[in-house]
């Protein structure tokens, strides 16, 4: 017997229902998005769906607007940084929590995740008053440490996962044949978790780039990031720029998955 | 070429005492195995020697050198496990070659290498396929070329063979065997199944719950077991409570037992025993004809054709009962009275140890 083309049956009616739940499922997620990206090429004056014609000149927009375009490099940089120091800190505490025992593995892996039980709200007003304390308050090392520690749980747990998939006899093996630690870490294991590294980083890095309140709290002096500034510029003006920011950072998360799909396809053990 | 002494190993789990002083050792070249059921330590003993696992007590020496304080990855040994533990992102040629690379060998000695043993294991032609393109016959005979292509002082198999169908089983069993031979290198084997043991070891040690209840030749462990649990174990076996039981000599008993009187060898123990059993393989039993004299006298309990023979069960005026295979057309009725001539050399006193 083979499995039902779905839940609920073979039968058409149940081919036809499914179907358009799926349907209903895609407009539901995609409406949002298809709207944004055509707004962002109206060649009117307003935030409109169905467009207004059509052109560029929103984008031309945003990227003469010097404050944007700052906020944009703030975002990316700040989202680069943490993508790259949160998955090396998320691997190290994934290997970390591998080597704990039973309870205590289990209260290592809670505490990993702990930035996203706790509302962020509450996480950044408790780090804005410790970072003041330590001199850091609105710098933008302050921002990126925000940005750290509430992107860290989302690579910890693809990381992890990742990892739990590897057998722990094939560090022994590989122990047997002569291998130290590090050896074993480099040939062995990191070619086996990278998919799952790449994706932490990816994660990371669409999290930090998105994150709202933490930036709002932590901003530095004088700077922002993209969220910050899209959201002020829409408080004043509400036009089509900020659809067409709002569309470059939709792309820039397509290129962060088809850049999964390529890394992750070219890996031969998966 | 090396000789193993494992001295006293203890090992316990939070509240499992998994080793409760485990002393065996292994000549130079010879294959040592560790038999019994699940659970009863044979994995822990292993680990112990790979140095995956630090005893809490014991010693483990080669040569007369203890090698505890050794990590693992500079102990040289080498190492199959159940699950082949291949890594899978490499080829076969790279699984192979691996503790080479790390040796910093030139890559043309490793190609030479990996050729050489991948020949002797019979995978010639598959050095580029990947684990998972292979069968696991082959899967298993990648990881014994793995271990052996550095020509380990040790060799420690744990369950190799258990993941295998029974036909694949019986031709990598072989093939362990005579690389083994052929290399001279001293091995340690781990298996729950006793014909596997039997057919493959110089030495086997049949375990019981952390301890080793024997520890002796293949024949040995089969004709002389030190007790009932290592009789059980090591093959089909008819285990009869003596009523008396006197020493006869220096080796040697006379026992009492389902009416008759036999005097048997003895193991040292049984001599001294406050209770004493009699074990009678299937080879020692036969089924008495008209002419023979008959040791033993009981009724037929069970009786069912085999084809090839006949089971019959036997119940002997003390209460014990005897299984024996009975010729295919041999009288044999259910309720009726029947003989069973049995050969003194094959029957064997062991004192009654409490399970
Ligand atoms: N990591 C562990 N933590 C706690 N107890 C363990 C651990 N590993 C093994 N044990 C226990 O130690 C005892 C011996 O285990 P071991 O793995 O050596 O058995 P085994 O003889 O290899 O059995 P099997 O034939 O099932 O592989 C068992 O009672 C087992 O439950
Ligand atoms: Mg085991």
């Amino acid at each position: 017997m083979t499995a039902a083309a779905t839940p609920f049956g073979d039968a058409p009616a149940a081919r036809y229902g499914f179907g358009l739940l799926v349907v209903l499922l895609y407009v539901f997620l995609l409406a949002p998005l298809v709207t944004i990206v055509g707004a962002s090429f109206t060649s009117g004056m307003l935030i409109e769906f169905p467009p207004r014609g059509f052109s560029l000149q929103w984008y031309g927009q945003f990227f003469q607007r010097d404050n944007l375009v700052a906020a944009l490099l703030v975002s990316l940089r700040v989202g680069l940084i943490t993508a790259v120091v949160t998955s090396i800190m998320a691997m190290m505490a994934a290997l970390a929590g591998q080597a704990m025992a039973g309870k205590l593995g289990g209260w290592f892996q809670i505490g990993m995740v702990l930035p996203l039980l706790v509302p962020e709200l509450l996480t950044g007003v408790g780090l804005l008053f410790f970072l003041y304390k330590i001199g850091l308050g609105r710098s933008l090392l302050g921002l990126q440490i925000g940005h750290i520690l509430m992107s860290f749980p989302y690579a910890y747990v693809s990381i992890s996962a990742a990892l739990r998939q590897v057998p722990p006899s094939l560090g022994e093996a590989s122990s047997s044949l002569g291998a130290t630690g590090w050896q074993t870490f480099r040939l062995v294991t990191l070619p086996l978790v990278r998919p799952g590294l790449v994706m932490g980083a990816i994660f990371a890095f669409i999290n930090s780039f998105d994150l709202y309140t933490m930036s709002l709290l932590l901003k530095p002096v004088g700077g922002t990031t993209l969220p910050l500034a899209l959201f002020d510029f829409l408080t004043y003006e509400f036009k089509p720029t900020a659809a067409a920011a709002a569309t470059l950072s939709i792309l820039l998360a397509l290129v962060g998955v088809a850049l999964v799909q390529r890394l992750v396809g070219l890996q031969r053990a998966f | 070429m090396a000789t193993v002494e494992v001295k006293n190993l203890r090992k316990q789990y939070r509240n499992v005492v998994a080793l409760d002083g485990v002393s065996l050792e292994a000549r130079a070249g010879q294959m040592v195995t560790l038999l019994g059921p699940s659970g009863c330590g044979k994995s822990t003993t292993l680990r112990c020697l790979a140095g995956f696992l630090e005893p809490d007590g014991g010693d483990v020496r080669i040569d007369g050198e203890s090698i505890l304080s050794i990590p693992s990855n500079r102990r040289g040994f080498g190492v199959v496990f159940q699950n082949y533990a291949l890594f899978p992102h490499m080829t076969v040629a790279e699984n192979v070659g691996y503790g080479l690379k790390l040796r910093k060998c030139a890559k043309s000695e490793i190609h030479a290498r990996v050729v050489e043993v991948l020949r002797l294991v019979r995978l010639t032609g598959l050095e580029d396929r990947l684990p998972r393109e292979i069968s696991g016959g082959q899967q298993q005979r990648v990881a014994l070329a793995r271990a052996l292509v550095l020509k380990p002082r040790l060799l420690l198999l744990d369950e190799p063979l258990a993941n295998l169908d029974a036909r694949l089983r019986d031709e990598v069993r072989w093939l362990v065997r005579d690389l083994q031979q052929q290399s001279g290198i001293t091995a340690f084997y781990v298996t729950h199944d006793q014909s596997e043991a039997m057919a493959i070891s110089d030495m086997v040690a049949v375990m019981k719950a952390g301890r080793v209840a024997q520890f002796a030749s293949p024949r040995e462990i089969y004709q002389r077991p030190a007790e009932r649990y290592v009789a059980n174990f090591t093959g089909e076996a008819n285990i009869l409570t003596c009523r008396t039981a006197v020493p006869a000599g220096e080796t040697r008993m006379r026992v009492g037992v389902g009416g008759a009187d036999l005097e048997v060898d003895c193991a040292p123990a049984a001599r001294t025993a406050g209770d004493v059993e009699l074990l009678l393989r299937p080879e020692a039993l036969r089924l008495a004809g008209p002419d023979d004299t008959a040791a033993f006298r009981g009724i037929v309990t069970k009786c069912a054709f085999l084809g090839a023979s006949q089971h019959c069960e036997i119940e002997l005026p003390d209460g014990n009962i005897l299984k024996l295979a009975a010729p295919p057309n041999a009288r044999v009725v259910p309720g009726e009275s029947a003989g069973v001539v049995i050969d003194c050399t094959h029957a064997w006193a062991m004192p009654k140890v409490p399970a």
